[in-house]
């Protein structure tokens, strides 16, 4: 058997495993179904059917403009998919490179890079979105971008101290011994250290991506408007919420469920990636 | 000492690249900028006006140093929308924002640390269980639902309770505190909540790394109980760890305040940077993200210092930098 297969039957074994799985799973399956198939069109408006409560044709009952709320709830999942995974790409990409730089031979690079990491933590991922906002507009690359810059720099500090423990290790060594040069160390034995970590922070990053969205959203510089979120949903519904409390529910617990399931996922994760708590991936070591 | 001149060394550089960022990026603007600010439908001879009134028809690099210049003598510019000067628009959103941030904190800490302490020591399983839930649920709503739910509950006129006021900040300011401090109970206990969240499980990790600790079992040795060993011993251990966490929360929190500060109406730093971003006012927004920016970068730096004098193991160890980042982004 596989490692992934035995992380994740091991995930599975426990009732907040089979929780997370299923919300993330049924996430990328409404995403991918809402490409092609909405309840009602997202452009039906119909200016007598405003604020409407649920019926048969309407779920989760109509919006401001007559349109299905649950309809935008789908097609939402879509582009908040997205922006979660270019968000974490994004990041991953980021902060392997700094790792990399961090490690490097050159002490000059190496010291540089680790206090220009620590300097620049310290700053918001918000503010780089607003300043990412003054030439691109409300987009959705000025989440992804502010995002990924935010969590690489994190994912780089968090991993450094694991991957200085594998560089400075006997088998890293024993490879340098055996004429390995600096990037076949990094793949071969560095690399395999990290994943783990790696695994757990990205998962909680991209459950942060969605908060942000909603955030970056409702303050006007993230999703433009017309298109689709769980945060466009989220925002267009905060102005009537004296007058329609019910709408600003589901939106919000859509993004709360799914936030839980990828922190939770996180969590499992560190303890079904560990040899120490993972008994049968010992085995597989073995 | 060394230390702390290269740290602040790199403190000054790392604000030097920021300015130059935020120079460009408010330059790269598709079309010229004394045109996007005068609006769409100007005369040619307002945006020319408007043009050298601003400086932006010498080169670059003058208009940079010019505007580095400025800074470095407190001259923010002004406003073009009120005509006020930048710096006293700030200082106006800084005495809301700041007490809201400071008494979210306040929350934050009153529910966080106890919780966490509460999360890992309880005897009963299912109380150990329930506080983790409560942790991880709350650390994953959204700012903005979490005070629309609040405003659903508690507020005058929409909630259930009517008790707090959910709309603006107190008519008189700070002049009348008691209607001030009112008009922040529902925004503070947003942030508060959120933030606190996110605190307990951080509580809860430290102590938890703490358990296994060789000092853990010399206090246990000393002949302290489990739960004593760990609130005399290993909070105070865990104690640096937490000050960092609660230093870059506080950088965080900026984030939920710009979020509850326009969900709530007040006339906050975040809410009023938003707005001049939306009302095109490019000369507040630059100054204004630039004062940002350096505050935050400041706090890091004074974090890393407070981190340093509170764990004398690091001064030993004589490595400066990376210990274990611990940074919750709240949106």
């Amino acid at each position: 058997m596989t490692t992934v297969a035995i992380v994740a039957r091991s995930m599975w074994s426990r009732a907040e495993g089979k929780f997370s799985i299923l919300v993330l799973g049924l996430w990328v399956l409404v995403s991918l179904v809402s490409l092609v198939w909405t309840p009602q069109s997202l452009w039906a408006t119909d200016g007598y059917q405003v604020w409407k409560a649920p019926s048969a044709q309407h779920w989760l009952g109509t919006d401001g403009t007559g349109a299905d709320v649950l309809s935008w709830l789908m097609a939402g999942s879509h582009t908040n998919l997205l922006i979660s995974l270019l968000a974490v790409l994004l990041a991953a990409l980021l902060g392997l490179l700094l790792l990399t730089a961090m490690l490097a031979s050159n002490q000059l690079l190496a010291a540089g890079t680790v206090v220009v990491v620590d300097a620049l933590i310290s700053l918001p991922t918000v503010l780089l979105a607003l300043m990412l906002a003054v030439p691109l507009g409300p987009s959705i690359a000025v989440i992804v971008i502010s995002c990924g810059i935010g969590y690489g720099l994190n994912l780089a500090r968090i991993v450094r101290p694991q991957a200085l423990l594998a560089a400075g290790s006997d088998y890293a060594l024993s490879a340098k011994a055996n004429g390995a040069g600096g990037w076949r160390i990094m793949l071969d034995h560095i690399l395999p250290n990290v994943m783990p970590t790696m695994a757990v922070q990205l998962s909680l990053s991209a459950g942060t991506a969605l908060l942000a969205e909603s955030g970056l959203t409702y303050l006007g510089i993230g999703v433009p408007s017309g298109v689709p979120s769980w945060g466009h949903s989220l925002a267009t519904s905060v102005k009537f919420i004296d007058v329609f409390p019910l709408t600003v529910l589901w939106p919000g617990l859509l993004v709360t469920m799914v936030v839980v399931a990828l922190n939770v996922c996180g969590d499992l994760l560190r303890q079904a990636m560990d040899p120490v708590s993972n008994p049968e991936l010992r085995k597989l070591a073995a | 000492m060394r230390f702390l001149f290269r740290r602040f060394l790199i403190l000054v550089m790392t604000l030097l690249g920021l300015s130059l960022l935020i120079f460009v990026a408010v330059r790269i603007l598709p079309g010229d900028l004394a045109s996007v600010m005068a609006g769409l439908n100007a005369p040619p001879e307002r945006v020319e006006a408007l043009r050298s009134q601003l400086g932006l028809d010498r080169p670059l690099p003058d208009q940079y140093l010019t505007w580095m210049a400025d800074l470095a003598r407190g001259d923010f510019g002004r406003s073009l929308l009120t005509g006020r000067s930048v710096s006293v628009q700030v200082g106006d959103r800084a005495a809301v924002t700041f007490p809201l941030i400071g008494l979210g904190l306040l929350i934050a800490m009153v529910i966080g640390l106890p919780m966490g302490c509460l999360s890992l020591l309880a005897s009963k399983p299912w109380v150990r269980s329930l506080v983790h839930v409560l942790a991880i649920v709350g650390g994953s709503m959204p700012a903005l639902w979490g005070g629309l739910l609040l405003i659903l509950l508690f507020s005058r006129g929409s909630g259930l309770l009517g008790i707090f006021p959910s709309q603006g900040f107190a008519q008189g300011g700070w002049s009348t505190p008691g209607k001030a401090l009112w008009s922040l109970v529902l925004p503070a206990l947003t942030l508060g909540l959120i933030i606190g969240a996110s605190l307990m499980r951080y509580t809860r990790a430290a102590l938890a790394d703490m358990l296994g600790s060789g000092y853990m079992d010399m206090a246990r040795a000393c002949g302290m109980t489990r739960t004593h060993a760990l609130l005399r011993v290993g909070l105070r251990l865990a104690l640096p760890q937490l000050v960092s966490v609660l230093g870059l929360t506080f950088a965080e929190m900026i984030t939920g305040a710009m979020v509850v500060e326009n969900l709530f109406a007040l006339p906050g730093l975040g809410s009023g940077l938003v707005s001049d971003l939306g009302n095109r006012d490019l000369i507040a927004v630059q100054s204004e993200l630039f004062m940002l920016a350096a505050f935050f970068l400041l706090v890091g730096f004074l974090v890393d210092m407070i981190h340093r004098l509170a764990d004398p193991r690091l001064k030993a160890a004589g490595e400066g930098g990376s210990g274990t980042s611990t940074r919750q982004v709240t949106a």
